[in-house]
């Protein structure tokens, strides 16, 4: 599932904002090498202080498994600055309708092989949904994205080949980074979604996360088949006995979060 | 840099008298959208000035100035902030949300509404605000037919409001790319896009894309216009 982080709900996510770094820190760079800056684990840059919008997938558990970051091509951003060798030094696109994505990241240590719920090829496509239809939402209609060749390839495999690139492939560290042109279509994402045979809403309500982790201690008990079925009866008990719109909120999100357990536990025995 | 202190400023242009150029320009807007009201408020950070403009009547717009709301209004403080687009149904009903909102709808004014945020490459930053009076399933169905065009509406406004000052203007001049001028040039000489494609060997939507951020550089509406400026500029030849 896919939370939209901003500047408007940043102080909400304090832990989700500082495993975002710190899983980007792992990525770009101990994996990748990139010329980031770590401090404390963590991978941070100055637009991370512009106030960029950020879709961060979580697994069932509610840690934090994938993240990207967008940000205006009429303000301020990568391709403008850091990325100039990518265009060769020309100026970027500068467009309303055109959102530049970067640090597009998933953690390949904690999420396995194959196309289930946790995998990382599923991180990968849910997380690819979401910034499209994000985007989309927002009435923006292409993503200029900086990625690396690996990531390149990914795309073109799960249905999301960019229809052009801008300038060229230039060194970011041990691998070349270049960027790539997205339209945020229903065709794309369509194919993206059959590919991943991801079929549901990806993402998930801030209340629905902040219920979920005031239920945690509740929640930590799920985890033989006999208890789940137990906590599906306390569930729907939890529901009929809030009083107020917010307990019942918070019921019903805890239920979706145990819905989703039952449903990863399906799919790991078939 | 304290944005509310600047914002003082805003009331500036909110004097019935003084002659609004952008205000026709937010009246066309709101018409072409089928929307109630449009207002737009931006900084300039390389002047230190504060601007507004709005299609709201004077009384609504003196209440508003007259009671510091452009100091508190969510709306304004809160949206500009974001990336995307601010449905005012996201904004959280705190004191400031109500404070504004009460006293609007005593003017007539919904909390139906959007601001989008604008971000300049100076750090100039700015936001167009739409009101409508549709019901919330109505409004729904309108912003997603509109919300494309309107984002392109929103940066326009902007630019030009940063661009009446002249040492933006000079700082600003339209920065195009080796391709984007390229694509003008084939545009200039007749070229369709899908030709443009073929002759460049990039597919047509990498063409529209660059036509399209030539347009923003360029502040222009249309494809022939862009062209008709990029050949006034002396960007490219006359075809």
């Amino acid at each position: 599932m896919i939370l939209v982080i901003d500047a408007l709900n940043k102080h909400k996510f304090p832990h989700i904002m500082d495993e975002m770094f710190r899983l980007r820190a792992r990525v770009f760079g101990d994996r990748m090498g990139w010329d980031v800056t770590i401090k404390n684990g963590m991978e941070r840059d100055k637009f991370d202080d512009m106030d960029p919008s950020y879709a961060v997938g979580l697994d069932d558990e509610g840690r934090v498994v994938s993240c990207v970051r967008a940000l205006q091509t009429t303000g301020p951003h990568m391709l403008a600055d850091v990325f100039s060798a990518i265009l060769n030094g020309e100026p970027p696109l500068r467009s309303a309708t055109i959102w530049e994505s970067t640090r597009f990241c998933v953690d390949t240590k904690r999420l396995g092989r194959g196309k289930g719920r946790s995998s990382v090829s599923y991180a990968t496509c849910e997380l690819m949904i979401a910034s499209l239809e994000a985007a989309k939402e927002a009435g923006v209609t292409d993503i200029v994205t900086v990625i690396d060749p690996l990531m390149d390839r990914i795309l073109k495999r799960s249905g999301n080949t960019p229809y052009g690139y801008v300038g060229k492939q230039a060194d970011m560290g041990k691998v070349p980074a270049l960027a790539a042109l997205l339209d945020c279509t229903e065709e794309r994402i369509a194919r993206i979604r059959a590919f991943a045979e991801i079929h549901h809403d990806v993402f998930i309500a801030e209340d629905e996360i902040l219920a979920a982790q005031n239920y945690q201690p509740a929640a930590q008990p799920a985890r033989s088949s006999a208890k789940i079925i137990d906590l599906a009866g306390y569930c729907t008990e939890q529901i009929d006995a809030a009083l107020t719109e917010k307990e019942r909120g918070a019921a019903l999100a805890l239920q979706r979060v145990l819905f989703d357990k039952f449903h990863s536990t399906r799919a790991c025995n078939a | 840099m304290a944005i509310t202190d600047l914002m003082d400023h805003l009331d500036l242009s909110f004097v019935p008298e003084r002659k609004d150029p952008f205000k026709e320009l937010l009246l066309k807007t709101r018409d072409k959208f089928g929307l109630d009201h449009v207002a737009y408020a931006g900084f300039n950070p390389i002047s230190g000035t504060t601007h507004g403009h709005v299609t709201y009547d004077d009384r609504w717009t003196q209440h508003y100035a007259s009671q510091g709301f452009f100091r508190i209004d969510p709306t304004l403080i809160e949206a500009r902030r974001s990336v995307a687009p601010v449905d005012w149904s996201r904004l959280e009903h705190t004191a400031n949300f109500k404070a504004v909102f009460r006293d609007a709808h005593d003017f007539g004014i919904t909390d139906t509404g959007l601001t989008i945020p604008v971000r300049g490459p100076y750090g100039d930053i700015g936001g167009l605000s739409v009101t409508s009076e549709l019901s919330q399933t109505e409004w729904g169905k309108l912003k997603r037919h509109i919300i494309s065009d309107l984002q392109q509406a929103a940066a326009n406004v902007h630019d030009l409001v940063m661009q009446a000052n002249p040492l933006m203007q000079a700082l600003t001049s339209p920065q195009l790319s080796t391709r984007e001028v390229e694509i003008l040039q084939w545009t200039a000489a007749g070229k369709s896009q899908q030709d443009i494609g073929d002759i460049l060997s990039i597919s047509h939507r990498t063409v529209e894309v660059h036509l399209r951020s030539s347009r923003q550089k360029l502040h222009a509406l249309t494809t022939a216009q862009a062209v008709g400026r990029a050949i006034a500029l002396g960007i490219v030849g006359p075809g």
